[in-house]
């Protein structure tokens, strides 16, 4: 089952990521083409085969683990500063550019690295899966290292979620809303997913399932809004005018 | 409510005992699948019925009339009055009528309904469901339209805002505002206003009969709420173009 939910995932953000390399050829929008890579990155990591394998090759001591969590601190960081400056979220964005937002992303940076290092030093040498099923120091850090790598997702889908509830109840297209449902959905997972890893280990399938559903919630959306772009007519505008004397 | 399939069938039958479905469809132009589909679920739209009337050359008032849910509008129909004609009058021909009446210094003829002014355009218009309940609306006609018909007053506003209104519910308000049935349905673009047995010149006699403080009055609420919808769709558009910037 969740070697399932780790394809789905895998093979969502490629076809986003593909759906995309036309407009990035040609420089449209690149910073999405760039948001769908970083994402596509992370969940290559995160199908468990790959990361061994990837893994393996750096070394086998698990950096592979804290790279990643840095790739999706990264995507986060880019999706949150297009969501807000999309949706006109002029607040939202300064507390994810400003110095509130360096400040999160500082200290979430640190509170990984740091829960690393510790999860190392008192651990196997062997990955988080070999740690958490160790007793004693193992079995506390884990889940703490964990929760540091969802805490920057998680505040920057709580900035996202007003301007995404308040694009919902606008009349603007269907498809446009969709999307804005879709990534708010995401969010809702990305910051449920902090006290879900604090959760019992007997809980693991529902904390996949909501790491996942995060990252399809967000990538799907952004590619409804692409393809509600594609779609809409370009004189969309003929609606607004004099001549056609709307309601 | 749609009209029953049954009693559409009956009527059919007496009214063209000897043509074919396929005869009916072609002369009013309504496709096969889409009576099929209606007659399948038991109910026809009140549009399929006046298509094939009129296409027969019959009124579509009376056909109309003939059936149970619509029995009220038999009989002599109580004219319109003339707030509801006026309602009728669309925008832009409010405007045209207030140029005509100034001074020819802009472009007006300084008279009432000159023959130079062109004439007024058919009903409806591009806001005349919400112009015509606005019309006749005391304060409390919708909260008795929905008390009346149990539909929700968010999803009659809704409608009204699309310039829609089911015949049905046309019907009810005209009967909870104490107004003659054929306004709503010339409102809602059902009928003609010939077919309702509007007199020809009735609008234009209605918008003579405004004095100069009312027809401007209204020809200011009218481009208020004009500007308001075009502003929204304005800003929505706006709205819509930075998320396909940024994420598109």
């Amino acid at each position: 089952m969740m070697a399932i939910l780790e394809w789905v995932t895998l093979a969502v953000c490629c076809a986003a990521l593909l759906l995309r390399v036309p407009d990035a050829l040609r420089g449209r929008n690149r910073t999405v083409f760039g948001i769908l890579l970083l994402a596509t990155l992370c969940s290559l990591l995160a199908v468990s085969e790959l990361y061994a394998i990837i893994d393996g090759a750096l070394g086998g001591w698990g950096a592979t683990s804290l790279i990643l969590r840095f790739l999706v601190f990264a995507t986060v960081l880019l999706v949150g500063l297009r969501v807000t400056r999309g949706l006109g979220a002029a607040s939202g964005y300064k507390l994810i550019s400003g110095g509130t937002g360096r400040w999160a992303l500082g200290l979430s940076c640190l509170a990984v690295t740091v829960t690393f290092f510790l999860v190392h030093v008192y651990g196997t040498p062997a990955g988080l899966k070999a740690a958490s099923a160790g007793g004693g120091w193992n079995s506390a850090l884990a889940p703490l290292y964990a929760a540091a790598g969802r805490t920057y997702p998680a505040y920057v889908s709580l900035i996202l979620m007003p301007p995404l509830l308040a694009a919902l109840r606008t009349r603007l297209p269907h498809l446009v809303r969709a999307g804005a449902l879709l990534v708010l959905l995401g969010a809702s997972f990305a910051a449920m997913s902090l006290p879900a890893s604090l959760a019992p280990s007997s809980w693991a399938d529902a904390q996949h399932f909501v790491n996942y559903a995060a990252v399809l919630g967000y990538v799907a959306g952004l590619a409804v809004f692409w393809f509600s772009g594609l779609i809409a007519n370009p004189s969309g505008n003929a609606k607004a005018t004099l001549s056609n004397n709307p309601d | 409510m749609p009209l029953p399939a049954k009693a559409f069938q009956l009527w059919l039958h007496v009214v063209a005992p000897t043509a074919s479905t396929a005869d009916i469809c072609r002369i009013s132009g309504i496709k096969r699948t889409t009576l099929a589909q209606q007659l399948v679920r038991g109910k026809v739209a009140e549009t399929t019925l006046v298509s094939i009337s009129r296409a027969l050359g019959r009124s579509p008032l009376e056909d109309l009339s003939s059936f149970d849910s619509y029995a009220g509008l038999a009989g002599q129909p109580q004219p319109p009055t003339a707030a509801e004609l006026v309602s009728q009058i669309a925008t832009m021909d409010l405007l045209r009528a207030v140029i005509s009446r100034s001074s020819p210094a802009y472009g007006g003829y300084g008279d009432d309904g000159s023959s130079l002014t062109p004439a007024l355009g058919p009903a409806p218009h591009a806001t005349s469901v919400r112009n015509w309940v606005d019309a006749i609306d005391d304060g409390e006609l919708r909260h008795r339209v929905s008390a009346a018909t149990g539909v929700a007053p968010q999803n009659y506003s809704a409608q009204l805002t699309a310039n829609r209104l089911s015949p049905e519910l046309a019907v009810a308000t005209a009967r909870a505002a104490g107004v003659g049935f054929t306004g709503g349905l010339v409102a809602t673009g059902l009928l003609t206003e010939t077919e309702a047995g509007w007199a020809p010149e009735a609008k234009q006699a209605a918008l003579d009969a405004l004095s100069d403080g009312e027809l401007t009055a209204l020809a200011g609420e009218r481009l208020q709420s004009l500007g308001r919808t075009l502003r929204r769709q304005e800003q929505e558009h706006e709205q819509t173009k930075k998320i396909w910037e940024n994420l598109g």
